[in-house]
């Protein structure tokens, strides 16, 4: 009965949507605003209708009724209740839902705020959210129904949504269970994370639909939806960091992250968000790329909707098996009307979106921001040209060619590092610091001049903590002219960046006679996004610091050992003590061993690497991690060539610095609350409605 | 936006050449991902459709009646049993010794040909494989994947067995758990 009832809420939800954007159209084009209004409150009903739906399932999943497909395929009997309930998302049909209960939220969120400034926008982001929640929820009731039930019938069992002719309700006694890969911490929280930032990004999106629709095309949009942006990207920052994290501890090959297509389809809309929230403070500050900027929001909600389709719809082969489906053609349909109606908008607006301002100087603020969008777009091509590329050489030379890490890290490597760099010298650079006029005389390149000496002024104290590491690494007898350049950029941008932070608090505490850890907490509330900013600069700069780390220093051997003998790496010594075989409660087969870890002769501690066989076959290798700020040591047990408690395979990896990736991604967060976090909003006055201000001094 | 009423053109917007160039990077991408999409909905070659031929280079060390290369034409006649596997691939180890064992008890009657086609893989860690599991039927890489795509394989392992007129008659999606598993596949083929 719950599931009837959960399946009959699905169709009535997505009625409503259908009915909303009838209304919305109606309304708009009809001129009769109690329309958009009806249109409103139909939106936000669905989200009451699908935490009902949600909550269903959920139910379904914790009382463990396998008479449902979905349950059955994604728990079973003796996993804990916090799995069962979190398998909502382990399996493609209980996502979708999980999905579009999430963008409910979100768009009820939207809904909820106040319109009086921004009327015009009101249908069109109903029109283009309740598309969407049309789309996702036409998968579930069409193609995917989480609440689908075995049905025994003359032919056999099958799932059907209605009792088929001669059909007994059939109830499996035990559930598929979920693949224990995905029984992680990581992996609980890793997805909703993802969708969190892929749903959120649904409505910059809809916004900027608005803004090219009815032609509003200032940059209001843009000052409505920067926090929403900010949270849509902290979310996907976390969901990548969470998966890394994910497969650090449980994939067992040593690294957090392999360059597969559905990696790298999560990462492309993070790209082009992170680029977004840059570019956008140049036409707030400037009134310039405004094209851009809307061609930066269409390609992340685009790269979200087309990565979520290439990984699910089973187009490319990759480590993230999602169950194959038959939503691939509708998706495809999906995507094809969104590229083509949003680049069909964007070419009929694309006067209206002329530039206020002009670029001045090649030093100037914007310039840098400008080149750090080329970057993060070199990055994106690359990485789309190698999710694309086994398609296209299918297609030319009938030989599907897929690309390695190895092509990512030459081609993406330079373009990281460059942005690295470039985080420590844009903050010091000012906007449009040149005047137009002053340009093409002789007076214009003086101050050129002067305008790049002051930044080199400001540049020199920092630079001494980047060239003492330098000096420094060299003395460690570190030759790696990658992981010299690489750490010697970091060195300069968390020095420049701290040295921002001290500047400006040691300017305001001798100002306003104020403590200089007051002045500091003063300046960052002040001005939260700069502050914050940089923040999340300087958690991107550990992260940077661990990625080196491990991509560079990175050491690995393989061995069999007897009990007693040991291995040697990187100064360690593991050695095998001993070796347990046992079943777990949950039916799985252990295999643990227990290695002691010493360091200059002196024991350190014992580790315990694992290889689990689950009751359908499926193996899991759990490493054994020593994790320091300095290293991990992370020691594997291989079934290679069998496991016998007199001689096992080992193998062992030194990942130097690796910690510093999962740290940086805490200041990382603490850096995007303080951005993001609410403050009134300004009336009116953007910065560059005041023209009158005198020219801009570096730093400033 | 102009002040100036007299430009000679007010509203130029997005010249036509840059138009067209977006529409058709847009509609060859999206062709692109059809074709991809169609293929995966394709899933694999079905029971009943004929195998055409195509050819296997072994490593070295293996042969087929003394060459270097086996060709599928070669093989009429002969019940074919084509087994896709990798190195790194792990359920492809629970299967290995039951292949080997299969063909084994097959061999001395010759009416069976078992080939072994390594999908995306590094050769050292394929011979390595190999001598391993002591597999001796013919096996060689899946160059430039082209067997499996034409088999439209989903991953490894994946086992096609064929018939002597070339007609393919069962798919094994995922290793096999035990040689009766596999002689009970074959064996009705030989009557």
């Amino acid at each position: 009965m719950l599931a009837d009832f959960g399946f009959a809420i699905l169709v009535i939800t997505f009625v409503l949507a259908i009915y909303t954007i009838a209304a919305a159209l109606y309304g708009h084009f009809a001129a009769q605003p109690k329309w958009v209004e009806s249109a409103r409150l139909a939106m936000l009903l669905s989200f009451p209708l699908l935490t009902l739906a949600a909550l269903d399932l959920t139910y379904l999943l914790a009382t463990g009724d396998f008479n449902v497909k979905f349950v059955y395929e994604v728990t079973s009997l003796d996993m804990p209740t916090y799995l069962k309930v979190t398998a909502l998302w382990g399996g493609q049909s209980g996502s979708l839902l999980f999905w579009s209960w999430l963008m409910a939220a979100f768009t009820t969120a939207v809904t909820l705020r106040k319109w009086d400034r921004d009327r015009e926008f009101l249908p069109w982001v109903i029109l283009v959210s309740s598309v969407t929640m049309a789309f996702f929820l036409g998968l579930n009731v069409f193609f995917e129904n989480p609440f689908a039930r075995f049905w025994q019938t003359f032919e056999g069992v099958a799932a059907y949504t209605f009792k088929p002719e001669n059909g007994i309700a059939f109830t499996p006694e035990n559930g598929n269970g979920l693949n224990p890969l995905l029984r992680h911490p990581g992996m609980i929280i890793h997805p909703p994370m993802l969708y969190l930032g892929f749903v959120s990004f649904v409505i910059p999106y809809a916004f900027a639909i608005a803004a090219l629709v009815t032609g509003r095309t200032d940059d209001r949009w843009i000052r409505i939806t920067r926090r929403w942006t900010l949270v849509a990207w902290v979310f996907l920052s976390l969901g990548l960091v969470l998966g890394g994290r994910w497969a650090y501890d449980v994939l067992g090959w040593g690294g957090y992250w392999g360059w597969d297509p559905v990696e790298i389809a999560a990462f492309m809309p993070w790209l082009t968000g992170t680029a977004f929230l840059h570019s956008v403070m140049i036409q707030e500050k400037r009134g310039m790329l405004k094209h851009w900027n809307m061609i930066l929001v269409i390609l992340t909600y685009a790269l979200v909707v087309f990565g979520t389709f290439l990984t699910r719809s089973g187009v490319l082969s990759s480590v993230h098996a999602f169950a194959k489906s038959a939503i691939g053609p509708a998706f495809f349909i999906f995507i094809g009307a969104t590229f083509v109606i949003s680049v069909a908008l964007l070419i009929y607006r694309w006067d209206s979106l002329k530039a206020e301002g002009q670029m001045h100087s090649m030093f100037s603020r914007e310039a840098l921001f400008l080149l750090n969008n080329l970057l993060f777009m070199g990055i994106l091509g690359i990485c789309f040209w190698g999710v694309i590329s086994p398609l296209v050489s299918e297609l030319a030379t009938g030989a599907k060619v897929t690309v390695g890490p190895p092509y990512y890290e030459r081609a993406a490597g330079p373009l990281f590092a460059a942005l690295v760099l470039l985080m420590g010298i844009a903050p010091l650079s000012a906007w449009g610091h040149v005047s137009l006029s002053n340009l093409a005389n002789q007076n214009g390149m003086e101050m050129e001049k002067r305008y790049a000496l002051g930044i080199a002024r400001l540049l020199w104290k920092p630079a001494i903590p980047a060239v003492l590491t330098l000096i420094a690494l060299l003395l460690l007898g570190i030759r790696n002219i990658y992981a010299l350049i690489g750490l010697t950029f970091v060195a300069l941008t968390t020095s420049i960046t701290l040295y921002e932070f001290w500047r400006a608090a040691r300017a305001r505490s001798r100002a306003q006679k104020e403590n200089f850890f007051l002045a500091l907490w003063r300046l960052a509330g002040r001005n939260r996004r700069r502050y914050g900013g940089y923040v999340i600069h300087l958690g991107v700069i550990l992260m940077a610091i661990g990625i080196i780390g491990i991509e560079m220093f990175q050491t690995e051997t393989q061995q069999s050992l007897s009990v007693g003998e040991s291995i040697t790496l990187a100064g360690y010594t593991v050695q095998y003590d001993s070796l347990a075989q046992f079943q777990a409660e949950d039916g799985r087969w252990v295999t643990r061993a227990v290695m002691s870890v010493f360091r200059d002769g002196k024991f350190i501690t014992e580790l315990y690497p694992r290889y689990d066989v689950y009751a359908d076959g499926q193996p899991m290798t759990i490493p054994g991690v020593r994790s320091t700020l300095a290293d991990d040591l992370y020691v594997l047990l291989v079934n290679w060539e069998g496991v016998t408690s007199q001689i096992a395979p080992f193998k062992v990896y030194h990942n130097p610095l690796v910690n510093w990736l999962w740290l940086g991604s805490f200041i990382f967060i603490a850096g995007t609350l303080i951005a993001a976090w609410p403050d009134e909003e300004p009336e009116h006055a953007p910065a560059r409605a005041r023209k009158s201000r005198p020219a801009y001094q570096p730093g400033d | 936006m102009t002040t100036q009423p007299n430009t000679a053109a007010p509203r130029r917007g997005v010249p036509i050449w840059v138009q067209v160039t977006i529409w058709a990077a847009l509609l060859a991408l999206l062709a692109i991902v059809a074709m991809g999409l169609r293929r995966a909905q394709q899933g694999t070659v079905q029971p009943g459709d004929e195998i055409p031929d195509f050819t296997l280079t072994l490593f070295d060390g293996y042969t087929y009646e003394g060459k270097s290369q086996v060709s599928f034409a070669e093989l009429r006649g002969k019940v074919v049993v084509i087994n896709f596997w990798a190195s790194w691939c792990k359920p492809c180890e629970q299967e290995a010794a039951d292949m080997e064992a299969a063909w084994r008890s097959y061999q001395p009657g010759g009416q069976v040909v078992f080939l072994g086609a390594d999908y995306v893989d590094t050769e050292p860690e394929a011979r390595g494989y190999l001598q391993k599991f002591d597999i001796t039927y013919p096996n060689g890489p899946d160059l430039g994947t082209k067997i499996s795509q034409f088999f439209r394989i989903k991953g490894v392992p994946e086992t096609y067995f064929i018939d002597q007129q070339g007609k393919l008659v069962y798919v094994q999606v995922g290793p096999f758990s035990s040689e009766a598993q596999i002689h009970a596949i074959i064996d009705p083929l030989l009557k």
